[in-house]
């Protein structure tokens, strides 16, 4: 089954939110965990991105491609890019695999590919 | 509610500093109790983001009261990331102003060069949102970036503006002896000529080395105190006569204008409904330019110009020495440096300086009325205040 990365939908109003916080942002009503999750489209368009040179310890690349996406559903999300020439608008496609590896654990997070 | 005075300030040079962290942020404290002329205070602030994970020390207020011999007096770290200083001050004057202490001591130190260039990087990126942001690899630089690009296709930013930022901030420092980087750079150097891209590299596409702020190693310190104190004192009357402070989402991709910087705007509009100022009344201001982009935005979302014309005073010398406002004459966090605990304590410092007539080379003549913006996260917790000199 592919990985998938959840918004999590107010169960009283409705609204998405994505990362998941305690209380909705808009109706601020709801009880603990009052929310229902829901996957995150994985196809979008670049609204903004970077190419990192001086990236944090434990990165073992020399550099690496971050983006915001602003997904089919209107959220946006920041995730990696595995694009070689991204431009701002470009239609991308992504999958959740790993973003992140420490000693003993590894992160899993989207990563963009061009659509 | 009580009006709040400043006694005293200190500051060590920004620099790597081999001395403990207790020390430095005592040392700066050291010059501020002497600038005062006291020796007891009610209260200790001290500011600081990394002190448990990057120097291996916790409950550093402890420390450095009992280093200050100004035991039994209260005393309390305030960690609030990169606006950790504003947010001391915001505390030292809660203290004063509620009339339930006559004396603080606010002091803010940072010493991040303990670790490599990595570490350091890391430690920063630890403010982003766990989930959304820091997996990924997320730099605070890489925020800066991907904020940058969208503000030069909203506005017409362009890389030149950039650097102009930071030729002008990095030159200034040369004018502050406690400053970072005292090395004077041209837009010839690290633009336009052949080897600009070898001397100025990109760190995060678009920000280049230049665009950003070293990382440094340094302390600063402010006493508060309440009017009839500031009167005993015999010390120039400076009032802290605005305070704000207001925050945004955690994660940067949740905002709905993705070029506002929402928290600034809410920040410094209260710090100026607070003192009964506008923008217009600034003399002398200090924004928190951590990367160069910050600096002209913060310029427009604290009222300076109107929104998407901050590049264009920058290009009609607007925002240098003699211009309408003068911003970071210090050098700001480009030149001065930028240890993160302290910065928010070390614009309050050059404010202070500067409405006492102390800016020497720097000074701006007649300055009178000034502003900090202290900017922590990637713009989700932000801490203005505004300095009144008394006749």
């Amino acid at each position: 089954m592919a990985r998938e990365i959840y918004a999590y939908r107010c169960r009283l109003c409705d609204t998405m939110h994505y990362p998941f916080r305690m209380v909705c942002k808009n109706c601020k009503q709801n009880d603990f965990f009052e929310f229902d999750a829901v996957p995150l489209p994985k196809s979008g368009n670049l609204l903004t991105f970077t190419r990192v040179y001086n990236l944090p310890a434990q990165y073992e690349v020399a550099t690496l491609g971050l983006g915001i996406v602003e997904l089919d559903n209107g959220m946006r999300m920041l995730g990696q890019l595995d694009i070689e020439d991204p431009k701002a608008g470009m239609a991308v496609k992504g999958s959740v695999e790993v973003v992140r590896k420490e000693t003993y654990d590894e992160f899993y997070g989207m990563v963009f590919k061009e659509a | 509610m009580r009006d709040v005075y400043v006694a005293g300030i200190g500051i060590t040079t920004f620099t790597r500093l081999e001395f403990a962290l207790s020390e430095i942020a005592s040392y700066a404290s050291m010059m501020a109790l002497k600038d005062a002329g006291i020796t007891e205070v009610d209260q200790v602030y001290v500011a600081n983001m990394g002190a448990p994970r990057v120097n291996h020390q916790t409950a550093l207020a402890s420390a450095v009261v009992d280093s200050l011999s100004l035991t039994p007096a209260g005393a309390a770290a305030i960690e609030n990331g990169p606006a950790s200083g504003g947010s001391a001050i915001k505390a030292g004057f809660q203290a004063v102003a509620s009339g339930m202490d006559d004396v603080v001591l606010v002091a803010g130190v940072e010493r991040m060069r303990e670790v490599n260039g990595l570490e350091a990087t890391d430690f920063i990126a630890t403010l982003t949102h766990p989930i959304a942001e820091y997996i990924y690899g997320v730099t605070l630089p890489a925020h800066a970036a991907m904020f940058t690009r969208l503000y030069m296709d909203k506005y017409g930013v362009t890389e030149r503006h950039l650097a102009m930022v930071g030729v002008k901030n990095q030159n200034a420092a040369l004018k502050n002896e406690w400053a970072h980087l005292q090395q004077g750079i041209s837009l010839e150097g690290i633009l336009d000529s052949p080897e600009a891209m070898t001397n100025n590299p990109y760190v995060a596409e678009p920000l280049r080395f230049f665009d950003a702020c070293p990382v440094s190693d340094g302390g600063a310190a402010i006493i508060l105190v309440s009017e009839e104190k500031a009167k005993e004192f015999g010390r120039p009357l400076i009032k802290l006569s605005g305070v704000g402070q207001a925050t945004d989402t955690h994660s940067v991709h949740e905002r709905e204008e993705p070029t506002d910087l929402l928290a600034v705007r809410k920040a410094a509009g209260d710090a100026f409904a607070m003192a009964g100022l506008t923008p217009q009344d600034v003399d002398v201001a200090e924004l928190h330019d951590a990367f160069t982009i910050l600096e002209i935005a913060e310029s427009e979302e604290v009222g300076f110009f109107p929104k998407g014309e901050g590049h264009i005073a920058l290009e009609k010398g607007e925002t240098a020495l003699g211009g309408k406002i003068p911003i970071n004459v210090g050098g700001g966090l480009k030149g001065r440096g930028h240890p993160v605990g302290a910065t928010g304590v070390a614009q309050a410092w050059e404010i202070v300086t500067q409405l006492r007539g102390d800016g020497g080379e720097r000074q701006v003549e007649g300055a009178s009325v000034g502003f900090t913006c202290n900017f922590g996260g990637f713009g989700n917790n932000v801490v203005c205040l505004t300095f009144e000199k008394e006749a």
